[in-house]
């Protein structure tokens, strides 16, 4: 069996003399306390030499692929025919296995043996110092260092990840720009931070006019709309603002002017981001747009570090402080960190934020992977997602709307029915319905049997010859009825017939399921009255189909 | 689940380093800033930038000029104490004149006139130095020595160990991050003895043609599995008989369960790797929940007994 060993200088091959102490790997490593020891396990077959650093760099980046270079497949076809060979990476045993036919094992044992040879290194390859080895790996570690920065893999992420960085601190710095210009202005012109909210706008409007009495004159309308132009006119005539003098105003123009370039930098920037974005990450952008993308992109340092975060981890992304004290403390970890920005979180309703906040992130933990690892450029994934998470809102939604429609005045009765739907079987549900219009039935019933008490009272009195008692009792009994009051005594039959018309309507303006009863009542008090006044029976009842074709 | 960063260890803007000179001495490294994005070399996370700026007193002002200075040696060999107004450790700077990441220097004149230069070594930016201060028995860090140093970041602490070790010894400093294995290649161009590598210390496959075997490892790398790349690493390159230096941080690992547990936790694993712990020192003052474990590996069996 041979052993392949790579040194800085170049590749070496052992024959191993001794296989049977292989088979003891604990032991193993005593074998190489010293030299003549491990010269009796362990013997230098062949060593080829890098000639130069390039060599070296070429033979170490094929190695870091796990690849066997030229060289190093020329050396071993030469020295290493027949044998087995010993190697550090199975993955580079392989490939030699592949390309050379060259038997390759890689076992516990071989990283012993490969330990035991790099303890006695210098000894076991003759002509080979400490001092010689050392300045080879010096040269090798730095030019495969240099070769790594060059090369960097997340180039690109990086532009990003500076760019939202700064995006950031621009927004920052223009808002204590803006702050101050507001702050500073405000001793001349105090009543125009109130009439100008926008900050852009504000510093466009104090750069135009310069001292407020030039308002009057200029002409505002390319940057505020007519009615604020007015009120600032107006505002300008009668300002409490103090006096300054013209080189104040020119300092104050200057930041002005600052406060116009940062702003529009700060677009162009973003335009900037949103190209990248669009380029690097597309799936992504589509889901959460360009900004949180790009803060999350930020936060995981790349996008290839990022697709290796489950969705779980995209979720709280930003929260850190929030989910540590949350896990301290045994409470309930944070919903949303970083995506709580994205628009599809913000649409929902606070009660439904964390669980879109989670179908979100796993679907951008999707897009992300996609984006870093796929072959496709376009962001079709990215938007057939986000149509699936819009769809899975609206659903989300449309079952909070389905209750909230019943809690005005009839809540209970919609969840009682909601109720007895969800519980499934469906002779429930029949039974239900069949027993509600029972019990409504019962209860008109005993309301009517409460009002005929009501009224059967009066009746027997005015059975008793007493006709204005009885009316007076029937007015009592209405809510609004005034002015039949005052014609009570004077009118008899005729005044009933009013009250009854008046009662009607009354009826028809009140809602719903007071209806029903009310007629019901009605119809008792008629029946009441046909027994006196029979004749006018046909009429009413006329008068009651009337109304209730109205209704 | 593996710890989201704090902002910055990503590769945020990192504060204060865009130019070389105009970094502060704390502030450098705030907001773990001085560690970048790498997987294996993360963070050690947000939220103790703060802290690191307090070491700043120490060295100030009376050390210039080194007149009134004296320098011991310390207990540890290569190490030494600057005794003025305040003490101060201190390392013989292997590159006279030249300062790695702005921190003070004193130049002391011996009695045969020639000038030795010592760097200061803050104890809040290296936790070596904490360690150091911390007491601990034996950093087995020596003139001589070849280290292995897992999580090097910038290479603040790794330019003191490569005065220690001085120019027969050899670090070599392992760091993933690109971000701060830039400045690791720059500071390593003036120190011939430190060999820079940019690469997971989760893979020492990937280096093991350039490592040679090593008498300590020091791992720093601040991860949940960090016990598995120490051993995975001291299987391919630490002698048998040789240290290990392990920097442990409690809330990188778990931070639900009190420190103390979570160092026994790690300590048990090492010991299942064939390592023997000999000592733990916190860095208390310098670190919050920091622990730092000396041991050896595979130590040879007369001297377990």
């Amino acid at each position: 069996m041979l052993v392949l060993f790579e040194t800085p200088a170049g590749f070496a091959l052992f024959k191993v003399l001794d296989e049977g102490k292989l088979s003891k790997v604990e032991g193993l490593w005593q074998e190489f306390n010293s030299a003549e020891s491990a010269r009796q396990i362990v013997k230098l077959k062949a060593f080829s030499k890098f000639e130069n650093t390039s060599e070296a760099l070429k033979a170490a980046t094929c190695l870091l692929e796990s690849k066997p270079s030229k060289d190093l497949r020329k050396f071993l076809r030469t020295h290493c025919d027949g044998e087995t060979l010993a190697v550090a990476d199975s993955k580079l045993g392989n490939a030699i296995k592949d390309k050379l036919k060259i038997e390759c094992v890689h076992n516990n044992a071989v990283m012993e043996l490969m330990r035991g040879v790099r303890s006695q290194l210098t000894e076991l390859i003759s002509g080979l110092a400490g001092q010689d080895l050392q300045p080879m790996s010096l040269g090798l570690s730095h030019s495969l260092s240099r070769y790594k920065l060059k090369f960097s893999a997340d180039k690109v992420d990086t532009m990003i990840i500076q760019a939202i960085g700064l995006l950031d601190d621009l927004d920052k710095e223009l808002n204590t720009y803006a702050m101050r210009v507001r702050e500073w202005y405000g001793w001349h012109f105090p009543e125009l931070a109130k009439i100008i909210q926008d900050n852009i706008v504000y510093a466009k409007a104090v750069k135009l006019m310069g001292n407020r009495s030039n308002a009057a004159k200029l002409d505002f309308s390319e940057i505020l709309p007519e009615e604020v132009e007015a009120q600032l006119k107006e505002a300008a005539m009668i300002s409490m603002g103090t006096e300054v003098s013209d080189l104040d105003l020119l300092n104050i123009k200057e930041l002005c002017d600052q406060v116009l370039s940062l702003a529009e930098y700060r677009a162009q920037l973003y335009d900037y981001l949103k190209s990248r974005m669009n380029t690097v990450a597309p799936n992504l952008t589509a889901l959460v747009g360009e900004l949180v993308g790009a803060r999350l992109i930020a936060h995981g340092g790349s996008l290839l570090n990022l697709a290796k975060q489950p969705g779980s981890t995209v979720q709280i992304l930003g929260a850190e402080k929030a989910l540590f004290r949350a896990l301290k403390t045994k409470h309930a970890t944070p919903k949303y960190g970083l995506i709580y920005h994205a628009s599809l979180v913000g649409q929902a309703a606070p009660k439904h934020k964390g669980k879109i906040s989670r179908s979100l992130a796993s679907k951008t933990a999707l897009a992300i992977r996609y984006d870093a690892l796929g072959d496709g450029q376009d962001n079709c994934m990215g938007l057939e997602n986000r149509a699936k998470l819009e769809a899975r809102l609206r659903n989300l939604e449309g079952k909070e709307l389905g209750r909230a429609a019943g809690s005005a005045k009839g809540k209970p009765k919609i969840e009682v029915y909601d109720k007895d739907r969800k519980k499934g079987p469906g002779a429930m549900i029949t039974a239900a319905k069949t027993y509600n219009p029972a019990a409504d039935s019962i209860l008109g019933l005993m309301e009517n049997a409460a009002s005929k008490d009501d009224e059967e009272k009066p009746m027997e009195e005015v059975a008793a010859g007493q006709e204005k008692k009885e009316k007076k009792k029937k007015k009592s009994k209405k809510v609004d009825d005034e002015r039949t009051n005052g014609s009570v005594e004077a009118e008899n039959e005729e005044s009933v017939k009013k009250e009854k018309k008046k009662r009607k309507k009354q009826v028809a303006e009140a809602g719903g399921e007071n209806v029903e009863a009310g007629e019901k009542k009605k119809k008792k008090r008629k029946h009441s009255e046909v027994n006196e006044e029979e004749s006018e029976v046909p009429s009413k009842k006329e008068k009651k189909k009337k109304k209730k074709n109205d209704d | 689940m593996r710890p989201p960063r704090g902002r910055g260890g990503g590769g945020g803007f990192r504060g204060g380093r865009g130019d070389g000179g105009g970094r502060g001495r704390g502030g450098g490294r705030g907001g773990g800033g001085g560690r970048g994005g790498g997987s294996a070399m993360r963070g050690r996370g947000g939220g103790r930038g703060g802290g690191r700026g307090g070491g700043r007193g120490r060295g100030g002002g009376g050390m210039k000029g080194g007149s009134k200075v004296v320098v011991e040696p310390h207990r540890h060999e290569g190490v030494f104490i600057a005794k003025g107004k305040e003490d101060a450790l201190v390392t013989k700077n292997l590159v006279a004149g030249e300062a790695v990441y702005n921190e003070k220097r004193i130049s002391v004149q011996n009695e045969d006139g020639t000038k030795v230069e010592y760097r200061i070594w803050n104890p809040f930016r290296s936790k070596l130095a904490a360690a150091v201060l911390g007491g601990v028995d034996n950093i087995w860090i020596k003139p001589g020595a070849r280290v292995l140093y897992l999580g090097a970041a910038s290479g603040t602490t790794v330019s003191h160990v490569s005065d220690i070790v001085g120019p027969n010894g050899v670090v070599y400093a392992v760091e993933f991050s690109h971000r701060s294995g830039r400045d690791l290649v720059n500071m390593a161009k003036k120190r011939t003895n430190v060999i820079p590598i940019i690469e997971d210390a989760r893979h020492p496959a990937k280096y093991r043609m350039l490592v040679g075997m090593v008498d300590v490892i020091f791992s720093d790398v601040a991860q949940p599995d960090q016990a598995r790349i120490l051993a995975l690493n001291a299987s391919y390159f630490l002698k048998a008989g040789g240290h290990f230096v392990i920097s442990i941080k409690a809330n990188c690992i778990d931070s639900t369960v009190p420190a103390e547990a979570v160092f026994q936790s790690e300590v048990k694993k090492l010991q299942q790797d064939q390592f023997k712990p000999f000592e733990q020192v916190t860095l208390e003052p310098f670190e919050r929940d920091h622990a730092c474990v000396v041991g050896g590996y595979r130590m040879p069996k007369k001297q377990k007994a």
